[in-house]
């Protein structure tokens, strides 16, 4: 039965892991239309030839400011051996979600590869079985925060339309925390429904449910047992008067 | 401050509200097996990871709890349910004992609030629920207390994600002490222990998706469909859970699940300190059972218990 199972697992694609994939994808080819070379008709098929690999401008500096924040301190260890996508929750269910290629784009500072994944780079469980496993202790579930702080930084834009979503409730979840010192988790998933434009679900036949079960027997209305911390006022002034003196990686 | 038999406890936000069957059945379970949990006061959010943009603030939301429990409670260490809130804590705490400069930038913040007068060190440790009663009172006083052992009642043990890993954070694999990372073990003997009857189905170490459950459900609900399915064939007759945040996927989203993979995911869910207060002679009303969406109580019923 144990084998059954695995075969049940979706298995790669031939080359579907490669890191330097791209290399072959189509915007990497060069194919000219109309070519004689020493009067020899080479058009179409003949005259393939990847873009040159060569990169004169190697910058550093989205390396070492990788390097900088405290999640992507240890990027400079990966040897890109693969464990942390081998052992990844989501690369079976999302293919394009690799970490190991990531690191590897991460490294290279390679951005115009990294654009292409601003959609799936956020996907990451948090559940920390690359790090458990990884033999540099490179700890590549962080490495994915690290990841998604590069992009909401380099492409903005393509955060903002694509993750719009994500990044509403997070602003949620940042409010709640830094507002009341407590999450009131029955309003959080209330509000992200709201913003995802859901709320009718909440009263659907399936949902419904649980809800009202909820509300019966008043765990949907939180706040008041949650409270608030005594005197959590001043320590919310001290945490807006740190993040207004720091740079964080968002803001510069 | 604690007197003896008692442990400074921190219940985070889940276990006061959604979740409180956990936290009044974590609390009855540990006071039979003689230890008394005393909740922390005043204590906040632990960041549950969304602020980890914000630099040293969520290093700062996550040790302030440690620093009250140290400064109202008198102790070093911290108890608590929830594997969010352990792993969010005890990551704060190897990162600042790493990066000192992560550890000024936090004690500015305590200054500016006027929370403490001199540097904080966090010296203490976290602890999980399931493994401070395993390792501070043991299966063998679980055993003395068991009066209706759960017999014949097949369990799938869950762990999820951050109970056991990483080490690098939790230190199992490296405290002799503490379970292993990729084979957990202390909730079986807990289970086993009390009566009932474990089934082994390879996904006790898998993930819910429960970090993006808002934004990604498709993600949460395929990897809790299998998890669910998988338990179900291997026999089980509930699916037992340490972490709120896997119950809000298992047990809160089961009917969106059902909806979507058929019948097979269907399995009611509970915490094990629910199961514990149950063998433990306490009524299902005391362990509120009833509180799970998933309905367990109904099998729980028929099976006696």
């Amino acid at each position: 039965m144990a084998l059954k199972e695995q075969e049940k697992r979706p298995v790669a694609a031939k080359g579907e892991h490669i890191i330097a994939r791209h290399l072959i994808e189509d915007d990497y080819i060069k194919e000219e239309k109309n070519l004689v070379i020493d009067g020899v008709d080479v058009s179409g098929r003949w005259n393939t030839f990847i873009f040159s690999r060569v990169n004169p401008k190697f910058d550093r500096s989205f390396f070492s400011e990788i390097k900088k924040t405290v999640v992507g301190s240890r990027i400079n260890r990966c040897w890109q051996c693969g464990m942390c996508t081998a052992s990844c929750t989501v690369t079976p269910l999302h293919r394009r979600f690799n970490p190991r290629a990531f690191i590897y784009m991460m490294q290279l500072g390679n951005m115009k590869e990294l654009k292409k994944y601003v959609d799936v780079a956020w996907r990451c469980v948090g559940c920390y079985k690359c790090s458990q496993r990884c033999p540099k202790q490179v700890n590549p579930a962080e490495m994915m925060e690290a990841l998604a702080l590069v992009m909401k930084k380099y492409f903005p834009e393509e955060v903002e339309s694509k993750l719009k979503v994500d990044e509403d409730v997070k602003k949620i979840y940042e409010d709640m925390i830094l507002g009341n010192g407590r999450l009131d988790l029955a309003k959080l998933h209330i509000s992200s429904m709201r913003k995802m434009g859901r709320t009718k679900e909440l009263v659907d036949r399936i949902e419904g449910g649980a809800v009202l079960k909820m509300v019966k027997d008043g765990r949907a209305f939180s706040l008041l047992q949650l409270g608030k911390p005594h005197g959590w006022k001043k320590s919310r002034q001290a945490i807006e008067g740190y993040l207004k003196k720091v740079d964080t990686i968002e803001k510069n | 401050m604690l007197k003896e038999n008692q442990a400074a406890y921190y219940p985070g936000c889940a276990l006061l509200t959604i979740d409180r069957a956990y936290n009044s059945s974590a609390k009855l379970v540990s006071k039979k097996m003689g230890v008394e949990l005393v909740e922390l006061p005043d204590y906040n959010c632990c960041g549950i990871g969304e602020m980890k943009s914000k630099g040293a603030v969520s290093m700062y939301l996550s040790l302030r709890n440690m620093m009250l429990a140290k400064s109202k409670l008198g102790s070093k260490d911290l108890v608590m349910a929830c594997s969010v809130c352990y792993h969010e804590i005890s990551r704060s705490i190897a990162r600042v004992k790493e990066n000192k400069n992560e550890l000024e930038a936090v004690n500015s913040i305590f200054n500016e609030a006027g929370e403490t007068k001199d540097e904080f060190v966090p010296d203490g440790k976290v602890r999980h629920l399931l493994e401070f009663l395993y390792n501070e009172k043991g299966t063998e006083e679980a055993k003395k207390n068991t009066v209706k052992p759960l017999k014949g009642l097949k369990v799938a043990p869950y762990y999820g994600c951050l109970y056991s890993r990483p080490s690098m954070y939790t230190f199992t694999d490296k405290d002799p002490k503490m379970d292993n990372s990729e084979r957990p073990r202390f909730m079986h003997d807990f289970l086993e222990v009390i009566g009932a009857e474990t089934v082994s189905y390879g996904n006790e170490v898998q993930c819910c998706g429960g970090r993006n459950v808002v934004q990604d459900e498709e993600t949460s609900f395929a990897l809790c469909s299998q998890t669910l399915s998988k338990a179900k064939k291997a026999g089980a007759d509930v699916i037992v859970t340490i972490c709120p945040k896997c119950a809000g996927a298992l047990d809160v989203n089961q009917p969106k699940i059902v909806e979507k993979f058929g019948k097979d995911s269907a399995l009611p869910v509970v915490y094990l300190t629910q199961l514990m207060a149950l063998a433990f002679g306490f009524s299902d009303k005391e362990a509120e059972i009833k509180d799970m969406i998933s309905g367990p109580i109904k099998v729980l019923r028929e099976k006696g218990f």
